[in-house]
Parts: C-alpha cells; structure tokens; sequence
C-alpha cells in the first residue's frame, strides 16, 4: 500500500479506498457481510429497506452503508449491540406485514426476508398488520407473477425496468401501505411497454415478483431444484442461464420447470437475461419434437425408421451421389445453433468422409 | 468484436449501424442503456427508427443502402478537418493513402442526396466520433447483408484506422454475432475456405498438417459458399446434409430454392423440430436441443463457453454430435468419440488460438463462478484475449481499403415502388421453430406484419391493420399493415420470422462478390391492399412499433 493510499476500517479491517466507493462497497472487499434487501449492484443505490444500516464512529444516527460515502480514516462497526437490535426491530416490523415462515414466493423463489429475520433471530410474535397492498388481478401475461403478499416495496422491480432495461414499464403506485407495483393505469404487462425480460423477477429479493409457470405447476423450492449453469442458445451475446431442473419430472428424463440468472457481476450478462433467454425453454419439452429417425418411402411419404436403417440410408445416399456426380456434388450445411464440436465433425465429415470443402452454415446470410 | 461486452458500458460514444440492438441483442442494448445513463452518446444509423433511438443523441435514418456515402462521407470530413490519428496511421496502418484519394469527393454535401442525412449533422458525428478516445462502432447484419457487404466493412474500417479507435478498452469494431455459434460454428472449420482457426484450405502446409492429423487425402480447392450451394441447388449439387439449418425458409429467393431441391437426388436433415425442408427429406434424423446436450458455444466476444446437459432428449432423439459419429461410422471412418470434451480436444490440438482452452479448464472456470475463456488462448495457463490487437495490430500494419459506392443490385422502379428491408424482432428467432412454441412471444407477436410510412399506405388506400400482399420479383406473402413512421417514406420493413409469410420469398440472392452473402436488407417491392383490417392493439399488444408516432 502506498503512502498516498487513501483507507478506512471496517469492523478492524483496514479497506482501501476507491473513487465512487459506499461503505458496502467497500465491506465487501473486506469480505465483511451486511445484510441488504433493497440494493442491487446495477442499480442506483436508495436506502429505502433500512436493513444495511451500520455504526460510523462519530455520527450519530446509524448509517445505510449502500447509500452512505466511504471517506478517508472512516471507522465503520457492521455488528454491535446497537445494529442487531435495529436489526431485530426492524425485520419484525416486516414481518408483521408478511408471513415469514414462508420461505419461498409462489413458484418456489427464495425469500430473503425470511431467511435474515430467522438468521438474525428477530422476533415474530408481534402480531400481524397486514398492508392493503394489491396486485393487478387481470394481468394476462404469461411469465410474470406478482404476488402483492410478499412485496416489501423496495422497488427493486421498478428500478431495474428504468435503470437497467430502460422500458418503464411497472412503478410503484399508491400511498403508504397501500403502496403497491403497478402498471400505469393498471394494463396488463402484455399490453404495457414490457419486455418481458424477467429482470424483476430476477431481482425481487423476496419472491414477490415470480415466475408465473413455475407457480402454476407449482414447482418445488429453487434450493430443491438441480440448477445447471449453461450458455443460451438463442443470440451471439452468450448470456449465462442457470437451467432449473427437477429431475424427477417428465418419467425420468427430468424438466426444466424456471430459468435464472448466474449472480451479478460473474458473467458477462451480468445476471440480466431477455425474454428468450429467460422464458423461451417451453420448446425443450414441446410435444412437436421429433422422436423417431424417419425415412421417406417409395410413396414419397416419410415413415419412422430404425436408426440402423437411417443411418444406412444416408451413408448409400451420399455414396451414390458421389459416384454418380463426383464429390463435390454434394454439400454440407452446419449450423451456427450447433455446438463448436459438433460444428467441427460436420466439417470433418465432409472432408475426411468425403473428400469436399462444400461446408459452411447460415452465418453467410 | 474487438472489445468485450463489459466493456461497453464505459465507451463514451457508440456508434450503433445496421443493428435493431435491443431486440436482436438485448443484453448487449442493456449495456448500451448503461451508458448511455452514465452520459455516454449514442448515434444510431438505420433506416428505421428501431427503439435504440429512443435514447439516441442523434438518428441518422439514411436510405437503405447508403452506407458507403455516409461513411465515405464521414471519413472526408475526419480528414478534412484534422482529426487524422497521425500517428496511429503512421506507425499502425498503411495503405492509407488509397483512402484519403478515395474519399476525396464524398463531401457531406453529395452525400446528402444519396443518404438523406443533412451535411451538418454528418459533420457533428464525425467530429464527435473522431474525437472521443473512448469510442466503439457497432454493427450487425444491416451491414453484412448487402451485395456491397464487405465495402461496407471496409468504410468502417477505415474510420476505426484512421481514428486510432483500437486496441484499447471500449474502443474498437464490434460485429454483433446473430447466432448463439455463429463464432464458434466458424471456428471450428465449418467454412469452404478455412481448417478450424481460420487456416487456409488451400494451404499446402496447412493441408498436410490436416492430412497428418486425420489420415486422409484433402481437396486443396476452396468450396462453396452457403449461397453459392443455393444458386447451384439441383444443378451441380446433388446431395445434401443438413445439421440444424432450416434452408427452405432461411434462405433468400424461396421459390426459386424449393424448385431446385427437386433436382437433389438425396437430403438428410437433423433437426429437432420438424421444418420447412423436412418436406423435401429423404432421410430426418431426430437430434437433441441444447438443454440436452454437452458442448460449447462460442459467443460474440470469442468467449468460450460451456454448454452442459440439463435433461435428457425425448424418445430416440440423439445429440447431433453423436449422429454425426454414428453416421461416420455408417460410411467406415474410425470415429470412436465418446464425449464432446474429446472433440473439443482434438480440435485445440490442431489449432494455435485454442490451443489453451479445454473443457476441464472451462469447468474449473465455471466452479470459480466465472465463465469462459476467449480465443487466442494459445497455452494452457494463458489467461485468454480480452480485447483484440492491444499489443499492435494483429496482421502487422492494419490494411485501409479504399471503397466507392455501388448501387443496391434492385432498387424501387414504377412496377415495385418501394424499398423492403427484413429483420428480427425480440420476440422471435430466425425459422421461429422454438419461440412460435412459446406462450409469451405468441402472445406478444403472434403473426407476420409489414411496416408502412403512412404517405405509402394513404398512397395505396391502407389503413392500419389492413390485410396486405408484399410483392417483388421473386414472390409475394400477405401479412397485416403496420402504418408507422419507424419506417421512412418509400420504405418497408417485414419480420423473417413466420413460416405462412416467408420473407425469403420476397428477398434477393444476389450476393456480395467476396463473402456471398445475400441482399436480404435491400429490394424493390410494392404492397397492395387484400382487404378489411383488424384491431392492431389486440394482435400486437404493448407493442413500441405501433400506429402512433411521432407526427411529421
């Protein structure tokens, strides 16, 4: 560390400072965790949970570190006496607004709420008072849940469709407990400017804002699910997705009942999806799927086939239009939806199999 | 692309051209938003006010085609007014010269006449562009799919050399990849001219090294490209395999293909779905999605990544890399593959820039909670190329190349009046084979529509929602009218989506002399009314293309 560093302490860790730095920031470079509900990394930090708020020696109040300044020579305390019992006090306020031994939204979506009131042990005898909070019960669309029982108004949601996906299309409407996640003027999603990116479902720290199709067939809990992190096969960005799988489902073959985003800041995505990178996985198990090799018969008609018999067919095909025409008769068409393996055989194929460079895919149109 | 995704949302300026960015590539738009937020300026170039321009600086909404003036153009105006990286093009570049003379006469002024941009504005942009260190250009296929593609290429080039925009962070020449392994499908060789890693076929050395490698006898003769097989569909080519590509709706000039595939003697397909050219088959192989399957993708910013089987495929259905082994096997090559990790191996072992990538270094990767390596990744613990040409220009000095302009092959006349343009939408993908199968873009788009300025439809008695025939030379569809100002007057622009209104009907062959890309984004076209309308807003709901905008 140079001379000229600029530093501060958290809980006795010496940080070091850089430009734009909150003191969340900069504990968690120190590897010190504070608890958040409201912040998000894309997002313009608010302080509007309260959940972060810690100890700075010298002021008075407790401070929100995502939305409070590091500055130079800072003592910061993230646990003391004090900050668990704002702690305390302030998730049992949530909770008599929620139900907190849920510990999933609808669909199975993990419940942050839940899981740091029972973490740090705040009370839940204090009653309930539930909010007057209301959902838009004629939505339509067919992707997105919102579940008003277990929205904290955070704002998470409306956020990232200003900040980050930039279409507006849901904000917070209503006062007070009645303060709610809307549409302007109520309109389904479908007929809003949604994109139906997922991102608030992606960032919703409670489960409030859902996916609709995992609720309906009631998915198991995401912890009970199999996720395996894969690449999208739609667009060239190569979004990561992590594929939600219950291996049970389908007789055995497994299904993939959601699709969520790797965590922020891991993948080039940067836990940001699209509509069909996010939603799009109905096709996966879509009853048009092809299941059997088929062959044309002498009617002209294609008929199932063995995969002997397909396989056979083809290699006296080609064979035969190659004596009869030469081999560069024929053609090899790959595909750039293929894998680069996969890619690497057709053309192999083509060369070594046949002794032609007619290969080549749909990336020339 | 030259420059990483995450390194988009600290460029200053970005010049977006030939790219619907937030419906064809919205995690890369999301990036774009970020910095534009943060203050960043984005021009967007388009014929069509596409939603990018919602939060453009400047819409540059040239005439279709018009791309080497406006870019000719621009590059007058950096030379012209000093803002020539000297030294860059001294130490960096050659041939620059040839395109100082080239560009000499592509004034602002005469350009405006061909691209309907006021000479002013061009000025600004290319002073702003010229002069902010941390500037990117971003394309797609609305520059590539021209029959004057690879000239378009160039002038951008051009601009990038002459500015000294590469080699640094945020700074570079983008092409936006349309497929999820468009990169990675050309990597590994699926290419008439090139081995895996862009190594030429008609190498010598490079053939005996491929000889060596796979104990066979190779052609040194280039083959053919994919738009040379199409036009020779049935003449000199007489048999086929097909590996995921649905050609009978994918491909331009659809009439003139269906005709010809009757002259193949054998078609083999493996797709998952049934399409188009399953039709024309001899032989349908079922094969696996990518849920279903092992492997990798390689994606636009040359990332490596792995693909990984999440369920298994329904009833016989294989993965293609194993059809393509057991068919090897069906015609008596030695091919005992047992896993993609072993394909993938063989071909690093063959190829400089892959050398260092595996599929057990990906894993680590991924254990790590990260993702990827991108190419050139020449050893094992090299860390992998985040931006290309940081250590000096690839090729040694980078190459100008001087361009002039050449016409779209077919422009409007008085028989087809109009100017159509073909592109994607969000909320579906390519053949649609996958996304028509789901609820939300079904619900979002369910059916093929044109876009019409409101002058042309007055002009042709249409009224929006109207039923509506496309003609051109080759074909003709009917969809439903969109009258819109996204479009400019004298132009049309239709999705390729949809299966019962194929735009490759409509769409022209004629291809680019180098790459044989096909002028999918140019022709003459004319539209005629069929009958009454619909309820647009029920059939596109919430959609931002709509009947509205802004008046004129």
């Amino acid at each position: 560390m140079s001379p000229t560093t600029q530093t501060l302490l958290v809980d006795g860790h010496v940080v070091e400072l850089r430009p734009g730095d909150t003191i969340l920031n900069a504990a968690n470079r120190a590897d010190v965790s504070i608890p958040t509900l409201c912040h998000d990394p894309r997002l313009k930090p608010v302080g509007a949970c309260r959940t972060c708020l810690i100890e700075v020696e010298g002021a008075r109040r407790l401070l929100p570190a995502c939305a409070t300044p590091a500055t130079e020579g800072m003592k910061v305390n993230t646990e003391s006496e004090r900050v668990d019992r704002h702690r305390k006090t302030l998730l049992a306020l949530y909770l008599t607004d929620h139900d907190g031994t849920q510990e999933h939204g609808q669909g199975g979506a993990p419940n942050q709420l839940a899981s740091m009131a029972r973490e740090v042990g705040a009370p839940t005898d204090w009653g309930q008072l539930p909010s007057k909070r209301r959902g838009s019960i004629k939505d339509d669309n067919p992707y997105i849940l919102f579940d008003p029982d277990q929205c904290i108004a955070c704002a998470r949601c409306t956020r990232y469709c200003d900040e980050v996906e930039s279409v507006t299309a849901i904000t917070l409407a209503g006062r007070g407990s009645e303060t709610t996640i809307s549409t302007a003027d109520g309109i389904s999603l479908l007929d809003s400017t949604c994109e139906m990116c997922g991102g608030c479902i992606d960032t919703c720290p409670t489960g409030a804002m859902t996916e609709r199709k995992a609720a309906e067939v009631q998915a198991p809990p995401e912890s009970d699910l199999t996720k395996v992190r894969s690449t999208c096969n739609f667009c060239g960005v190569g979004c990561q997705l992590d594929l939600n799988v219950d291996p049970a489902a389908n007789d055995g073959r497994g299904l993939v009942v959601k699709v969520t985003s790797p965590p922020v800041g891991t993948t080039s995505n940067d836990g940001n999806l699209c509509v069909k990178g996010r939603f799009a996985y109905e096709f996966i198990n879509h009853e048009d799927r092809l299941t059997t090799p088929l062959i044309r018969d002498a009617d002209g008609v294609l008929q199932p086939a063995s995969w002997e018999a397909a396989l056979a067919a083809t290699s006296q095909g080609l064979a035969g239009v190659m004596e009869r025409h030469g081999k560069n008769a024929l053609a090899f068409i790959s595909s750039s939806r293929c894998t680069v393996e996969e890619n690497y055989l057709v053309q192999k194929l083509a060369r070594q199999g046949y002794g032609t460079n007619n290969v080549h895919q749909c990336s020339a149109t | 692309m030259t420059n990483s995704i995450q390194e988009i949302r600290d460029a200053d300026f970005l010049l977006v051209i030939g790219s619907n960015t937030s419906e064809a590539h919205p995690i890369i738009a999301m990036e774009m938003k970020r910095a534009v937020h943060r203050g960043a300026t984005l021009v967007v170039v388009d014929p069509r006010a596409v939603w990018m321009t919602t939060i453009s600086e400047h819409h540059l909404q040239i005439k279709p085609g018009s791309d080497v003036w406006l870019l000719n153009a621009m590059a007058h105006v950096i030379i012209s007014e000093g803002l020539v990286a000297d030294e860059f093009v001294t130490q960096q570049t050659e041939n620059f010269e040839s395109v100082k003379a080239a560009v000499k006469d592509y004034t602002p002024e005469a350009a405006e006449a061909f691209t309907g941009i006021a000479p002013d504005l061009l000025r600004k942009v290319a002073r702003q562009y010229a002069s902010t260190p941390k500037a990117g250009i971003y394309y797609t296929l609305g520059i590539t799919e021209h029959s004057h593609g690879t000239d378009n290429v160039y002038a951008l080039a051009n601009l990038v050399l002459m500015t000294g925009h590469l080699g640094q962070p945020s700074s570079g020449m983008n092409p936006l990849r349309g497929q999820n392994n468009v990169q990675g499908a050309n990597d590994a060789g699926a290419t008439p001219v090139f081995y895996p890693g862009y190594q030429m076929v008609d190498d010598p050395k490079v053939q005996r090294h491929f000889e060596e490698a796979w104990d066979c006898e190779l052609d040194p003769e280039p083959g053919l490209n994919l738009n040379e097989m199409m036009q020779t569909m049935g003449e000199s080519i007489k048999g086929i395999f097909v590996m995921g590509e649905d050609i009978v709706l994918s491909e331009p000039n659809a009439h003139h293909l269906e005709a010809a595939l009757a002259g193949v003697e054998f078609i083999a397909i493996q797709e998952p779905f049934p399409n188009e050219t399953m039709r024309f088959a001899n032989v349908v192989f079922p094969s696996a999605v990518f849920a279903e399957k092992d492997g990798v993708f390689t994606n636009s910013e040359r990332r490596v990544q792995l693909v990984r089987q999440a369920v298994a495929p329904p009833g016989e259905a294989r993965q293609d890399w194993r059809i393509l082994s057991d068919l090897a096997k069906a015609v008596g090559l030695d091919w005992n593959y047992e896993s993609p990790a072993e394909i993938y191996a063989e071909m690093a072992a063959l190829t400089p820039q892959f050398k260092g990538i595996s599929h057990e270094r990906l894993g680590e990767i991924q254990a790590d909670g990260m993702t990827g390596i991108q190419w050139p990744c020449p050893t094992s613990d090299h860390p992998g190329t985040v931006y290309l040409h940081g250590d000096g220009i690839m090729r040694g000095k980078g190459l100008f190349q001087a361009v002039t302009y050449r016409p779209p092959m077919e422009v409007p006349d008085k028989d087809y009046g109009l100017f159509l343009s073909t592109g994607r939408t969000l909320y579906h993908y390519n053949a649609a084979t996958q996304t028509r199968r789901e609820s939300g873009p079904v619900a979002k788009q369910p059916e093929a529509f044109v876009e019409i300025h409101p002058r042309d439809a007055k002009e042709r008695n249409i009224q929006p929602g109207d039923q509506v025939r496309i003609s051109t030379r080759r074909g003709h569809i009917d969809v439903i009218a969109i009258v819109s100002r996204q479009v400019r007057p004298g132009c049309i622009w239709t999705p390729l989506h949809f299966a019962e209104a194929r735009a490759n009907l409509l769409t022209n062959d004629e291809g680019d002399p180098v790459t044989g890309t096909a002028e999918f984004k140019v022709c003459a076209a004319e539209v005629t009314r069929l009958g009454e309308g619909k309820d647009l807003a029920s059939i596109f709901r919430g959609n931002y293309y709509s009947t509205a905008g802004p008046s004129q």
